[in-house]
């Protein structure tokens, strides 16, 4: 064997060797992980599917990855339980449906894994995307304005109107509609729901 | 100061030598050219995200340019059109000259290089497009990847062409690692898009991919091209062979065997089984092994020519590079703790740390090499000495200012963020004024870059300048009329 | 108990590699390979940077 060939092989054993211990044994070890089946019949977790899906790759292509996690740590390590993110940590089956994984690793925004559970309100997602201003002055989350259509002083305002309250009317739109872009990730953001106690969980 | 003797400047050695140079000239010079205009984008970018993260209505409601967008191609040019153009360059310029034989392929590396950075501006624009992949580093669409891929099989052909042609006898250290780094990109990429992307695997198996990915694009690619940068800087610049040649085959085998597991820190805390973590956290403990071996060896090396740093811009920079290692590595790898991660993880603690190695480490190490290698290359000197004193004092102060700001907000941030008391828009407000600090790193970082691109076009268009003193390449001319002379009759 | 066995499997193996690479002689001419950067016109004690147009 010359000298080349061990350099070789053994630089290219080092790689291997990692990918097999970190990747390949943990997806081999989640191969055997289904959606549970909760009383009420239906499964969880369940396939992204219509508006949600479509608020997902809005989600992705928009990068709110960069400022928001989807994941609660355990009780006990950091405050993610005790400041509400999430009832229970998260476990490998709460993502049996995400492709791209959309863990994230930077909070300069709250945790978002269960958010859905935590703010149910489709108008408050809608004036805090429109505007973040809006609903939690000082945020650094940008605007996502073009997600929505804004309604001036004296048009006809929709069904699906949400008006901004007084006072926080930076130009004379009174009332935003979203768009199907709006309504998607709103969707998506509200299907965002941990809260199901999975048996793991508590392990 | 001790005068200099020149030693004679004709023989075959050095003729050889200037050879080796001359055929690598067009390839490299592409290379590094290119990879500075990328740095300036990144560095463009990098600078529009970080106010908009104090100032969110910057050029804010424009979709192309929101905050997560112009966040990924930031990161994205950094690492593939700087640090891939970059260390490339260094690659191919320091391999033909250890191995002693001309730039093999050059018309195809030529044609790589431009394809490259084809493929970096339609994966940038793909991103601002909102094309974006959303797995983190590897954010490239799918179409653009081959645009990456294939060029960078053209440099892993061409390098070990260069190795099994070798003229030495020996192999150097820095040898080692250029060997290694381009068997392990190859595979890194690959498989990880094959695992993300394409889907090999999903849900938190995917997310463990990326990490590994996302820290071995870092420690099996730009760490080792610039510690081979700063093997042979080092000892060529003083002119005193390195400290331990021992300890350099430790410090290589234990890095390459150890830096590969450390990437789950990224995900402590997280949905994963907890031996995967436990595997990251003793991965990145392991580090200090690599870490101190190699450090010990450029340290000892300079040991006793600190004062050289006054008169050598390479020597500057490759020192600070290979200081810069040391502190760093010895950051990451604390930081992979659990109690350390439980306080800043997830917060700009590591970004500062990111930006410690990347602008810390990294880039002074590849502009070192720029600065060695570019007057032997061109046949010229650089033109200005101010500009690269300014280069280098931004990118130490601009550097210092960013890593302080970003990792002592961020420990506040994450403790902060650990008690549940504090409203999160209280960390929020918190947060801002060093986030302004940061943008004013940022802004120094650039006006630095500015000035070395400047000193750059101007070395690579003819120029006259005449020093008032000898410069290091008259005996290089000198020789070269000799020759010239030589031929005419 | 995972992690101790990866350890000292991981351990045995380098362990046998050090011995197998010394006894391969791998370890010898090693200062002629820490010199093979410097030659005839750059040799081991000529400084070969500095500032353009400033005294060495
Ligand atoms: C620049 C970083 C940043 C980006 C990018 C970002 N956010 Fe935010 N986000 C924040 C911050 C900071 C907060 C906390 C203050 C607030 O409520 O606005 C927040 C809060 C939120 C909340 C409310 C969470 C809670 O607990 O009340 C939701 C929902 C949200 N963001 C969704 C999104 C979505 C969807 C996107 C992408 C389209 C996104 N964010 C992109 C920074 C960001």
């Amino acid at each position: 064997m010359s000298r080349t060939f061990i350099l070789a092989l053994g630089i290219f054993l080092t790689i291997a060797s990692s990918i097999t211990g970190l990747v390949i044994i943990p997806n081999w070890q989640f191969k055997a992980l289904q959606p549970i089946v909760k009383l009420d019949g239906t499964r969880y977790p369940e396939p992204y599917f219509g508006e949600q899906a479509k608020g997902r790759e809005i989600y992705i292509n928009q990068g709110c990855i960069y400022c928001h996690t989807q994941q609660v740590r355990m009780k006990g390590y950091g405050a993610d339980i005790r400041r509400g993110w999430g009832t229970r940590r998260s476990v490998p089956r709460d993502y049996l449906m995400d492709r791209p994984h959309q863990l994230g690793t930077m909070r300069t925004g709250p945790d978002l894994a269960s958010i859905g559970a935590r703010q149910p309100s489709a108008e408050w997602h809608a004036l805090h995307l429109y505007n973040p201003q809006i609903t939690s002055p000082g945020s650094v989350m940008p605007r996502f304005e073009y997600f929505f259509r804004e309604v001036y002083d004296g048009e006809v305002i929709p069904n699906d109107a949400v008006k901004i309250p007084r006072g926080r009317q930076a130009s004379n739109a009174t009332h935003i509609v979203p768009t199907d872009r709006g309504r998607a990730v709103i969707a998506y953001l509200k299907r965002l729901n941990q809260s199901y106690p999975l048996p793991e969980a508590n392990q | 100061m001790i005068a200099q003797p020149l030693p004679p400047a004709i023989g075959p050695e050095f003729e050889a030598r200037v050879e080796v140079d001359g055929s690598s000239r067009a390839v490299v010079v592409l290379f590094w050219g290119t990879s500075l205009l990328w740095l300036t984008v990144a560095s463009l970018a990098g600078i529009i995200s970080s106010i908009k993260l104090h100032s969110p209505d910057f050029l804010g409601g424009i979709e192309w340019l929101t905050f997560g967008r112009i966040r990924a191609v930031h990161w994205d040019t950094a690492i593939y059109g700087f640090g891939g153009l970059a260390a490339s360059g260094t690659l191919l310029w320091l391999q033909a000259r250890l191995c002693q034989v001309r730039l093999p392929y050059r018309n195809l590396l030529l044609v790589g290089g431009v394809v490259f950075n084809i493929g970096i501006l339609l994966g940038v624009i793909g991103i601002l497009m909102g094309q974006s992949t959303g797995v983190e580093t590897l954010e490239f669409p799918l179409w653009a990847m081959p645009l990456l891929v294939v060029p960078y099989v053209f440099i892993v052909i061409a390098n070990f062409t260069m190795y099994f042609k070798k003229v030495t006898k020996h192999t150097y250290v820095s040898q080692w690692y250029l060997m290694a780094v381009t068997v392990w990109f190859p595979i890194l990429v690959l498989s990880a898009e094959a695992c993300t992307n394409l889907g090999a695997v999903d849900g938190v198996a995917q997310a463990i991919a990326n990490w590994w990915y996302g820290h071995n694009v870092v420690g099996l690619f730009a760490t080792p091209t610039g510690i081979a940068a700063a093997y042979y800087l080092i000892p060529k610049v003083i002119g005193k062979p390195i400290h331990s040649y021992h300890l350099s085959l430790l410090g290589f085998w234990s890095n390459a065997i150890f830096y590969n597991w450390a990437g789950t820190h990224h995900l402590t805390g997280g949905p994963l089984p907890a031996w995967t973590i436990t595997l990251g956290v003793v991965g990145s403990l392991m580090m200090f092994i690599p870490v101190i071996t190699i450090g010990i060896n450029h340290h000892m090396t300079m040991l006793g020519s600190f004062h050289l740093l006054k008169t050598s811009p390479t020597l500057r920079f490759a020192v600070m590079g290979s200081m810069v290692y040391t502190l760093s590595s010895f950051q990451g790898s604390l930081e992979a703790l659990r109690s350390h991660q439980e306080v800043t993880h997830f917060t700009h603690y590591t970004i500062g740390h990111v930006h410690f190695g990347m602008y810390g480490f990294f880039a002074p190490l590849m502009f070192a090499m720029m600065y060695y290698g570019m007057p032997r290359l061109m046949d010229q000197e650089w033109s200005s000495a101010r500009l690269i004193r300014i280069h280098f004092w931004c990118t130490l102060v601009g550097m210092l200012i960013y890593v302080f700001a970003m990792c002592y907000a961020g420990i506040r941030q994450g403790l902060m963020m650990n008690d549940p008391a504090v409203p999160f828009l209280n960390i929020v407000r918190f947060t801002i004024p060093y986030l302004g600090l940061r943008t004013l790193g940022g802004v120094i970082l650039l006006s630095g870059t500015i000035a070395f691109l400047i000193n750059f076009i101007r070395i690579i268009t003819p120029h006259k300048y005449t020093w008032a003193t000898p410069t290091l390449l008259d005996s290089e001319r000198d020789w070269r009329k000799v020759v010239a002379k030589e031929k005419e009759q | 108990m995972f992690i101790w066995s990866f350890a000292l499997i991981s351990g045995i193996t380098m362990v046998w590699l050090l011995a197998w690479a010394i006894r391969r002689g791998e370890f010898q001419n090693m200062r002629e390979g820490a010199r093979m950067i410097f030659d005839d016109q750059e040799p081991a004690g000529l400084v070969t940077d500095h500032f353009p147009g400033e005294p060495r």
